[in-house]
């Protein structure tokens, strides 16, 4: 493996004093490389090489595991799965029952009339629905003197014990093992090699 | 509406529990809320438009709605309003077609979660006041409305939530969870604990978990909901539950099938065999292998019964096996540290909230507890709960823990009591805020 590599970087080198394209290949070839080597501690070129700059600022920061964390807890707050889709659509209206209407009379002599296509941007900017976290942060708790209560400091806090079990990722159980790339954890080799073939990132973009 | 009810003015009391997951809806003076439905906006995988959802309360032969891959919007995210409009549609499909009220002869009784920021509270009173016309609006914090609840009710833990005035009460709804200690029907707000973790996050960490093992799900809002409301239960005791629940075969007391619908003959999915979803019962409480295996013989013909069945429609593949999924979904409540959360856990979150207050309120805060909200039906939770607490609270100091009999339902039916048997107070309450009709 180790010696694998290091033909790789010579041969690198070499194609890289040729022409400007291949040390972009190159490092097309080492990342590949990366994935399935696991040891942290190899040995680097002192070459200076080309990556693509959201890899760097991933590889350069070190909290990129808390990103992932956080990224994660704040996906199980989601409605749908995927990406939020923000929609402003017209059928909504139409989909309620005729008893409904005269509520919406109102809104739909207004939609009757035309608008210029900024006017509409703006009012759509507007009506948009924003996130809770958006309100939270206009509202500014923050500013509030210590002795009020808000919705900041009703948060419990963390806990008093630091221990945290560890379930595997894969199967559920006791995970006595961490991913060296993306930290999450597993129990066994077996569940490893799920894990390395179906959600090891190492970074979350 | 009802007859039966003495108090002329509270037929024309629109009482509504705007929860995050179902909105609880009743006129005043009605026992039970007359209609319970999804806070949200649906459309069907196939249909274009978003349609509101049919009340739970419907009967159960009418045509029911295929939810398979519905998209959901809801007009509440972590518990606050955040999209007016989206709650206006909702509301008026509600008072219109379901409730049958005019808003502009009615008053309003409106739950509201602890902590609502100024800028949601203003957005709310729009929609009560100028967009359906609301003559007066009572906004209530469900916390002090259980409290009220309990108080009411006859039983031993009623008569000590009565005579001593306090309580602490314990929601753990579809968006978070709340340790509120309310003290003369007020809720201290300075001692509440919130916990960032409810039904919702629990539905979705199910979703992630099987989807990553078994079958992909993560579009099924509606089935893994179902899927968790059937199967998953509180572990008194995670190791060993998950030694068992590794275990292969009849031993595996734990594992349980769900069928998916197919779309042609159901719609709903289903636990395939309900005996073989409840073999976690016969686990026992304490820690006593020897009586474990007593039971395992027990039920070693249930469990061939099933395994019969199971080889019968092996080869339909829409199925899936749950087996630690089953309880350790529920158990990121009692330690969400588990999920990499830097939240304390629920017994926890109780003790600060107690700790919060006068210590002469303590005492008597351990001793009536009182369990709300949905999220709190999984079986064995006041066990699990109880067994967490009681090694946090003093020795001389009692733990008691009450369960609602309807932890959904029982805010309304609190709200409705409120006005039934809190009568006076309730009057004044709507004469209080009625001045904000004249805005």
């Amino acid at each position: 493996m180790k010696k694998l590599h290091l033909d790789k970087e010579n041969l690198l080198v070499l194609v890289g004093g040729g022409s400007g394209v291949g040390p972009v290949q190159g490092d097309g070839d080492d990342d590949a490389m990366d994935d399935d080597n696991s040891n942290p501690f190899r040995r680097m070129s002192s070459r200076t090489r080309k990556v693509a700059p959201r890899m760097a600022a991933a590889l350069a920061s070190s909290d990129n595991r808390t990103h992932a964390a956080l990224a994660r807890l704040e996906a199980l707050e989601n409605d749908n799965a995927g990406i939020e889709q923000v929609e402003i659509n017209e059928d909504s209206d139409a989909s309620l029952d005729d008893d409904d209407q005269v509520y919406m009379q109102k809104r739909q002599s207004k939609g009757t009339k035309r608008k210029t296509r900024q006017a509409k941007a703006l009012e759509n900017a507007r009506k948009a629905p924003r996130t809770f976290l958006e309100l939270l942060n206009e509202a500014n708790l923050e500013s509030l003197p210590p002795h009020v209560p808000s919705y900041l400091k009703a948060a419990v806090g963390p806990p008093s014990s630091t221990s945290r079990r560890h379930f595997c990722t894969v199967c559920g159980y006791a995970a006595s093992y961490t991913c060296v790339k993306c930290g999450m954890r597993f129990c066994s080799g077996r569940c490893q090699n799920i894990h390395n073939d179906t959600r090891c990132l190492k970074f979350v973009a | 509406m009802s007859s039966s009810f003495s108090y002329p003015d509270f037929s024309n009391v629109v009482v509504l529990d705007n929860g995050g997951g179902l909105i609880k809806a009743g006129l005043g003076g009605e026992r039970n809320p007359s209609t319970v439905l999804p806070n949200c906006l649906l459309r069907p995988i196939s249909s274009k438009k978003w349609i509101t959802p049919p009340p739970t309360t419907t009967l159960p032969n009418s045509d029911p709605l295929d939810l398979t891959s519905a998209a959901v919007r809801r007009p509440l995210d972590r518990g606050y309003l955040i999209n007016p409009d989206l709650q206006r549609e909702i509301w008026a499909h509600l008072f219109t077609t379901l409730l049958r009220v005019t808003p502009s002869h009615s008053s309003l009784l409106l739950t509201e979660p602890l902590f609502t920021l100024p800028s949601i509270q203003r957005a709310t009173d729009e929609l009560v006041f100028e967009d359906f016309n609301f003559k007066s609006l009572y906004v209530a914090d469900s916390p002090s409305l259980a409290h009220l609840y309990e108080a009411s009710r006859s039983g031993p833990t009623g008569r000590l939530v009565s005579k001593a005035q306090c309580s602490l009460v314990v929601d753990c709804g579809f968006s978070f969870t709340h340790a509120a200690p309310v003290f003369q029907n007020f809720t201290l707000n300075y001692a509440v604990k919130r916990i960032d973790l409810g039904g919702k996050a629990l539905t979705n960490y199910l979703k992630e978990l099987v989807s990553y093992r078994a079958v992909n799900v993560m579009d099924e809002t509606f089935l893994i909901d179902d899927v968790k409301e059937n199967l998953c239960f509180v572990s008194l005791d995670v190791p060993r539950d998950l030694h068992i629940a590794r275990k292969t075969g009849r031993d595996n007391l734990y594992r349980c099938t769900y069928v998916l619908p197919d779309g042609v003959t159901h719609t709903k999915g289903f636990v395939k065999d309900p005996e073989q979803a409840k073999r976690y019962l016969s686990v026992p409480h304490g820690d006593a292998p020897s009586q474990l295996e007593a039971n395992k013989k027990e039920m070693d013909e249930v469990t061939e019964r099933s395994e019969n069945r199971k080889r019968e429609v092996d080869f339909s593949k829409n199925e899936f096996d749950l087996t630690n999924e089953r309880f350790l979904v529920p158990e990121m409540l009692f330690r969400p540290a588990d999920l990499g959360m830097n939240q304390a856990g629920l017994a926890e979150c109780i003790v600060r909230a107690v700790n919060a207050c006068h210590p002469h309120l303590h005492p008597v805060l351990y001793e009536s507890i009182i369990l709300t909200g949905g999220s709190t039906l999984f079986p064995r939770f006041a066990e699990r709960l109880e067994r967490e607490l009681r090694p946090l609270v003093a020795d001389d100091y009692q733990v008691n823990i009450t369960t609602q009999e309807d932890p959904i339902l029982g805010l309304s039916m609190r709200s409705l009591d409120l006005q039934g048997v809190g009568g006076d107070s309730s009057i004044e309450c709507l004469k209080s805020r009625s001045f904000l009709a004249s805005e």
